[in-house]
Parts: structure tokens; C-alpha cells; sequence
């Protein structure tokens, strides 16, 4: 009659949380050896026969190398301001993606007419390229921080409206008829069901959002050079040909983006989905 | 007892009635607009403590019935009145359990339980002692803290049950809440639903397409003919309880009953329990 008894999926969420997945783990570490190994080897080779001719030195510095430049940038202090500069835009401006993204979202629900037209509205917007509201941005709101937070709701807010919509419009009806029948109202109805209802699906939309205000941000900084931020250190590197530079800010960005979605992202929709019963 | 005088005795323990209620649904065919009649002037009165089944072809509009009844859909003319009151919206009087799965699976056992209560406004210390003694009285202790994806069909249901009943509801409405259960777990709950009746003394009105869960559950059968749905006939049955649905003494009240819906005009006056209304 039963499917699983409660205390063996509790010894499973324990195991989870307990252990780390040392299989994973090696997996990484083999795969990072693999690609610093052929970059090694292709920077040897290159060294040795000279095919990218006179410019090999500038335009191929060896992983040594990299981890050089990227230890000056951290102890001039240029990595850490900048990576806290874009750090604080990309939290304020997510913040208010989510703030204006899940109000609105709220609203297509309630207001049906409007909902219908600013879900295929929403639906388009997501594939502009962000960078495209650069200049709009520039010229509207000015060459500052508000330019870029500009630039990071107007790319992701819209994901997130059409996630918070389609997760509240997807609820299956017979929630809210037994929340009816339980005596839920309006108020508690989307507190008590609307909401946790929805929220796998919020939390997916989250996730994305976050992707695309990371991808904002740091197409904002590399335009607006005058700004800082980890954005400014790509687009000075490429003017000085300083290819170390530019390598070390880009695996700076890859794990910065990675370890948030990994560590904050992921494993909030693994939580939600096992508690859910839904397959991760 | 005959349904003359069984009807007699429960008009002075009346808790919900039903007067000439009308109901029709809009649908858009072609250019125009249609309207389909699910029922025209249904009267039923039903008493407190009675275990009421409700049986008909599908699509007769009996689910429409409980959802009137529980306040979730409006209708057209007539009146639901329970205990005096005329019903206007749904709320935690009388209380809906489904075929389908409408737990919570965001809650666990016991917040799915408590939910009602919460919306009550009820305390946190209440809240709790109200949902273990009715995850109690299905069954499920070990289980309160389960999530519902860890539970079988079965549980799940005896867990709606229990939030049904944690609100107390006068009326405990019941829609096909067993129809998708396997034969075994639908034997263990029709005792357990029995059990729960005898101990509560709720007044149950329980929907299925079942026959012979009909007649096993009921004190009265009521049988619907197609839509536009009207009473076509009501059965009591007078047999002592727990019954279960391979219970031969109710065979000849099943088959009346199977008879009747079939639509054939005669049937067995000497079947025991079946009396025509």
C-alpha cells in the first residue's frame, strides 16, 4: 500500500546534504587538467614553431602566465574593486528584476487583457539582445551605474514576468478548488496556494534571470568603459593587447557565474523539486 | 422502512436542502451562443448524519451538483439552504474531497491538514492537536511528517479525508474520491469511510458512478437519470454496518439499482430495502 516509507527518503535527504559527490568532483578536476593541459601544449607547440608568428607572445601567453597576471590583478586590488563593482549592479539590478518582474507577473494574472498582451510581449523581449539597450541606455539614462542597472532589469525582468505568469496561470485548478472549498480568499489564496503553487516554476525563471542580468552587466561594462567593473578590465585588456588579462577576467566571470548558479540557484531548485517529488 | 416514512423522519433533522434548483451552462456553438441544461428543478433534502450516495451516468451533472452545494459554482434558479442559511460562497461549512489528487504537494502531511485550519485563523497549538487527531483516525500517524509525493494514492486520500474533516464541516461533500484507487485500497478505505461516519456522525454526500460502493456506503441511494438530470429514483438501505461491497445481502438492492439506471421500468418490489418513491 505504500510507496516508500518517510524515514527512508529523510536517510536519502540526509545523504545529500551530508556528503559531497566525490565522483563529480574528480570529473571536474579531471576535465579542468585536460583543458589547461591542451592549452599548455598548444602554447608549447606554438612557442616552438612559431605559427602565430610575432604576435604568439602577446596573443597566446601560456596558463603560467595567466595565473601571473591574474595574481598582479588581485594584488593591485584592480580584480577585487572591479569584480565588487559589478557584483553590487548585478545584485541591486537582480534585485529589482525579481521585485518588478513577480509585481507585474501578478498583475498579467489578475488583469487578463493586459496579461495576454504582455505575455507575448514578454515572450519576444526575451530574445532582444541585451546589449542592444546600450546605447538607448547611454543616451536616456546616462553614463552611471542607473544606465547599467537600466540595462539589467529591461534584459531579465521580462523573463521573469513571464515565468511568474505562466507559473501562477499553469496551477492545477483543482488546487484553488480545494483552497476554495478549505475557505481560502483572495489574500491567503495567493499567499497560501498561488505562490508556493507556482514556485518551481519561479524558481526556474529565477535562475534565468539571473543568467541574463549576468550577461547584461557585463556587456553594459565592456561598452560603458568609463564605469570600471569586470567589464572594463576585458575591454582595456583588448585595447592594450594584454590577451593574459583579458583570459584571466573571462575565467574570473565563467566562475563567478557558475559557482553562483551552482551554489545558490541549483541547489534551491533541487530542494524545491525533491520536496515536490519532481524529477531534478 | 419504506422511503415514505424514512424521508418523514428526516425532515425534522433537516441540515441541507435543495429547491427546485436549475442549472445551465453557456457554450458558444456557430455564431451563437447555447445553452445546455445540466438540470431543471432538483429538490432533495437531506438529513443530519446521513450518509447520502449519489449515483447516475456520467455526465449527468452530479459533480455539478457538489460543486453548487459546496458554493464553488454558481446556478441559475432555486436554492441550497443549509442549516437555514442560503448558500452563497464556498467556505469551511461544508467541505469538497476529490477524485483527484488535491493535496498540497508543497506541505507535508500534517500543514496539508492544518491548511483549512490556518485559514480559520486558528492557533498554532490547536492547529496541531487538530490535525494528529484526525491523521489519527485515518491511519496515518507515522506519516505525518511525509511529503505527499512519498504516498501512495490510497494515503493520499485518507489524508484528504482528514483535512476534510479537521474543519469540522457540517456537510462533507465527496466526489468519486475512490474512483481511481485499485480494488484492494478501495475496500480499505469504504471500511475506513464507514468507520469515520459511525465515529463522526458527519453528514456525507458522496458521489461515485459505482454501484455497488453505492449501495455499500449509503444510507440512501439516489439515482439521476441522464441530463437534464432529475431524480429518477431513491433506494434506502436499512442494513446493518460495516458493510462491504461483496456483501450478498446487498446484491438484490445492486441489482435494482443496476437495473434502474439501465433505464428498465420494472423492478423486483420484493428485493429487500428497495421501496419506490
Amino acid at each position: 500500500m505504500q510507496k516508500a516509507s518517510p524515514e527512508t527518503s529523510q536517510d536519502k535527504g540526509t545523504r545529500k546534504k551530508g556528503r559531497v559527490d566525490v565522483t563529480g568532483l574528480i570529473d571536474i578536476v579531471i576535465a579542468l587538467a585536460v583543458i589547461v593541459g591542451a592549452w599548455q601544449a598548444f602554447f608549447w607547440l606554438d612557442s616552438r614553431y612559431l605559427w602565430l608568428g610575432p604576435y604568439s607572445k602577446v596573443l597566446f601567453p601560456s596558463p603560467m602566465r595567466t595565473l601571473d597576471t591574474f595574481e598582479r590583478l588581485v594584488r593591485t586590488g584592480m580584480l577585487p574593486t572591479a569584480v565588487y563593482t559589478t557584483g553590487y549592479r548585478l545584485v541591486a539590478g537582480f534585485a529589482l528584476v525579481m521585485l518588478l518582474g513577480v509585481t507585474v507577473g501578478i498583475g498579467m494574472v489578475r488583469f487578463r487583457r493586459f496579461g495576454k498582451t504582455m505575455a507575448s510581449f514578454a515572450l519576444g523581449m526575451q530574445s532582444f539582445p541585451s546589449i542592444a539597450w546600450v546605447p538607448f541606455a547611454m543616451l536616456i539614462v546616462g553614463l552611471s551605474d542607473y544606465g547599467v542597472l537600466f540595462v539589467i532589469v529591461m534584459s531579465s525582468a521580462f523573463s521573469v514576468m513571464h515565468s511568474t505568469y505562466s507559473g501562477l496561470r499553469n496551477i492545477p485548478p483543482i488546487y484553488m478548488k480545494a483552497a476554495r472549498s478549505m475557505g481560502a480568499r483572495r489574500l491567503s489564496l495567493l499567499r497560501g496556494v498561488m505562490i508556493p503553487a507556482a514556485t518551481p516554476s519561479l524558481i526556474t525563471g529565477m535562475r534565468q534571470a539571473w543568467s541574463f542580468s549576468w550577461h547584461a552587466v557585463i556587456g553594459a561594462e565592456v561598452v560603458m568603459i568609463s564605469l570600471g567593473g569586470l567589464g572594463g578590465i576585458l575591454y582595456f585588456g583588448e585595447a592594450f593587447n594584454a590577451m593574459d588579462q583579458v583570459l584571466a577576467c573571462m575565467i574570473t566571470i565563467f566562475v563567478i557565474g557558475f559557482a553562483v548558479d551552482r551554489l545558490i540557484f541549483f541547489r534551491l531548485e533541487r530542494r524545491v523539486r525533491s520536496k515536490w517529488g519532481l524529477a531534478s | 422502512m419504506n422511503l415514505r416514512e424514512y424521508l418523514r423522519s428526516i425532515e425534522t433533522k433537516r441540515i441541507l436542502q435543495i429547491n427546485k434548483l436549475k442549472k445551465s451552462y453557456q457554450t458558444a456553438k456557430g455564431n451563437g451562443r447555447e445553452s445546455l441544461l445540466v438540470f431543471d428543478d432538483i429538490s432533495l433534502d437531506i438529513g443530519e448524519g446521513e450518509f447520502v450516495t449519489v449515483i447516475g451516468p456520467s455526465g449527468c451533472g452530479k459533480t455539478t451538483l457538489l460543486n453548487i452545494i459546496a458554493g464553488l459554482e454558481g446556478y441559475d434558479s432555486g436554492e441550497v439552504i443549509v442549516t437555514g442559511h442560503k448558500v452563497s460562497s464556498s467556505g469551511p461549512d461544508i467541505v469538497m474531497i476529490f477524485q483527484e489528487d488535491a493535496l498540497f504537494p508543497w506541505l507535508n502531511v500534517k500543514e496539508n491538514v492544518e491548511f483549512g485550519l490556518k485559514q480559520r485563523g486558528a492557533r498554532k497549538e490547536e492547529r496541531r492537536k487538530t490535525a494528529e487527531q484526525y491523521i489519527e483516525m485515518v491511519g496515518l500517524t507515522p506519516f505525518a511528517n511525509a511529503f505527499v509525493h512519498q504516498l501512495s494514492g490510497g494515503m493520499k486520500q485518507r489524508v484528504a479525508i482528514a483535512r476534510g474533516l479537521a474543519l469540522n464541516p457540517k456537510v462533507l461533500l465527496m466526489d468519486e474520491p475512490f474512483g481511481a484507487l485499485d480494488a484492494t485500497n478501495r475496500e480499505v478505505l469504504q471500511r475506513q469511510i464507514q468507520e469515520i461516519h459511525a465515529q463522526t456522525k458527519k453528514t456525507i454526500i458522496f458521489v461515485t458512478h459505482d454501484v455497488r460502493e453505492a449501495v455499500c456506503l449509503g444510507d440512501r441511494v439516489v439515482v439521476f437519470t441522464h441530463a437534464p438530470a432529475q431524480i429518477r429514483r431513491q433506494f434506502v438501505i436499512d442494513l446493518p454496518r460495516p458493510r462491504t461491497s461483496e456483501d450478498p445481502a446487498l446484491r438484490g438492492v445492486t441489482n435494482a439499482v443496476l437495473r434502474d439506471l439501465k433505464g428498465e421500468r420494472e423492478f423486483a418490489e420484493s428485493e429487500p430495502g428497495n421501496i419506490a418513491g
